[in-house]
């Protein structure tokens, strides 16, 4: 196996945005191609995770190929619900670690907030078991069933959960690219309506427009990928037995390290799978990246902080920074590149090893990246 | 009165499923049907505050481990006084499980809750009290 390098990367503001789904891609695929210093990839992978209802398009490898003006380029389009966007990462790095391209541009993207919430939420929920939909099952109603668990056997309280919510969202204050520069308080959080008790709505994530895009190459450049891995789960809930964390999590984490050849005491920054708060801390734990049921404490004692010992989510995360589905694996890695070689503005971190997480569905389908920089390119 | 849930049953792993599936979902063997009785343990519980279209706000949803292994979501007439653990019965209404122990005026709530056109509600809930009817029969002869 080749090693497989990131040339570039690049990202939209996420938001609510006018531009179409295929000029969000643009921006952010042409991007990462100028910040590559490349004017056209070997192939192209693309990310999307339900374009066909959000925006109405199908053949969606061919149609984002075509309007980025790369016709004539090799594509395919890659989804596996809500972690599209690393799976496609996935996907370009098999095929220069395999030797059959050169450099493969990936770039992932979702528009969604043309249409109305229920709308969204119900095109969101067909990646959940039919017969626990068929009682109404949503996204926030899996993840609540989840967090009660979570709160009731792993003794997590309530202002620990809010708390991911508080950092991430002070970290976005400080990107550019984030869906929300606002602050908010752990009393905020508290107090913010009910979705599905007992997640909240400063608990969730926003519905977002965006894209991201990196370009993979087989030349050595400043960043390596070291590890990838993928898990899996069962579809419905209702089939696991341990809701206190996510086999898929677990699985990929075991992959992507195994892969590394070094352990989670490494990594120095974390892009975390926030899409509700205490997803933040079921991964830390099944990342590794703290000890079995120190997530909460950890969050409340700052060591997750910018400024903390492992700096997780300095993007704002799914919470703060955004959630335009597809688009936000690719972010995670495009915010993890530019953490590992010095360009994330006034939230930069130092570090050398960056890990990005990403959760499919309700953690049917996980991905963990593990990213380093070489030693000659890392901060003073 | 107990209800009987369908289940399903993996030849290989013993992993026991409700509803019914034609596949284990860890081992791809076709599964066994088998019964399991309507009554178990709460998982974990949730109220839905903005249901999906078809539901009523508030939505009651439950996960409920049943006795014989499987999980089993259902829905409920409410959460109130429900807890982690907490034993429940499970009722069909009208091929909708709910959980706990249901009096005819809570089946007849419950049906209002979940949308539909007013002829399917009002001959399903005559549906429901008369198998109800039936049961008390049925009880009262045994």
């Amino acid at each position: 196996m080749l090693d497989v390098w990131v040339l570039g990367a690049d990202m939209t503001r996420i938001g609510r945005r006018d531009d179409s789904l295929q000029d969000l891609m643009a921006e952010a695929a042409h991007g990462a191609l100028r910040a590559a210093g490349l004017e056209a990839p070997d192939a192209l992978v693309v990310a999307a995770m339900n374009p066909e209802e959000f925006v109405g398009d199908g053949n969606f490898a061919s149609n984002v190929g075509a309007y980025l003006g790369l016709a004539g380029t090799p594509a395919i389009r890659v989804e596996t619900a809500t972690s599209s966007g690393a799976a496609a990462f996935y996907a370009g790095f098999a095929q220069v670690a395999a030797g059959l391209r050169r450099t493969v541009l990936v770039v992932g993207g979702e528009k969604m907030t043309h249409l109305d919430t229920p709308r969204v939420s119900e095109l969101i929920g067909r990646s959940i078991d039919p017969y626990e939909r068929s009682y109404g099952a949503t996204m926030p109603a899996l993840a609540a069933l989840v967090t009660r668990v979570l709160m009731a056997r792993h003794g997590v309280g309530p202002r620990e959960i809010a708390q991911v919510a508080v950092k991430n969202h002070a970290n976005a204050l400080d990107n550019p690219y984030a869906h929300f520069q606002r602050a908010v308080t752990v009393e905020e959080v508290l107090e913010s309506r009910m979705v599905a008790d007992p997640l909240r709505l400063l608990h969730c994530c926003p519905i977002s427009d965006g894209a991201a895009a990196v370009v993979l190459t087989a030349e050595r450049a400043a960043v390596r990928v070291a590890g990838i891995g993928q898990g899996s789960d069962t579809l419905a809930l209702r089939h696991r037995d341990d809701l206190t964390g996510f086999a898929a999590t677990r699985a990929a984490a075991r992959a992507a390290f195994a892969m590394a050849g070094f352990g989670p005491e490494r990594v120095e920054v974390a892009e975390v799978h926030d899409a509700f708060a205490p997803f933040e801390l079921i991964s830390l734990e099944d990342l590794g990246l703290v000890p079995p049921g120190k997530a909460g404490h950890a969050t409340l004692d700052g060591e997750t902080a910018r400024d903390g010992r492992l700096p997780v989510n300095p993007s704002g995360g799914l919470k703060a920074r955004g959630h335009p589905l597809a688009a936000t694996g690719l972010a995670q890695i495009a915010e993890c590149v530019w953490q590992l070689t010095g360009r994330a503005g006034r939230r930069q971190v130092d570090a050398r090893v960056a890990l990005a997480h990403s959760i499919g569905g309700l953690a049917t389908n996980n991905w963990v990246t593990i990213l380093e920089v070489e030693r000659s390119q890392a901060l003073p | 009165m107990i209800e009987t849930i369908a289940a399903s049953r993996c030849p290989r792993c013993g992993a026991v499923v409700a509803p019914p599936e034609r596949f284990c979902p860890r081992h791809p063997v076709e599964m066994a049907p088998i019964a399991l009785p309507g009554a178990g343990e709460i998982v974990s519980f949730t109220t839905l505050h903005s249901p999906p279209a078809g539901f009523r706000s508030p939505l009651h949803i439950a996960l409920v481990e049943l006795e014989g292994g499987a999980r089993f979501v259902c829905h409920g007439a409410e959460t109130r006084g429900l807890r982690i653990g907490s034993r429940v019965a499970i009722e069909a209404v009208d091929d909708v499980y709910y959980f706990s122990h249901l009096g005819a005026m809570d089946r007849a709530r419950l049906f209002w809750r979940r949308a539909g056109r007013a002829g399917d509600r009002a001959q399903a809930i005559v549906r429901s009290l008369t198998k109800r009817v039936w049961k008390g029969t049925q009880r009262g002869s045994s």
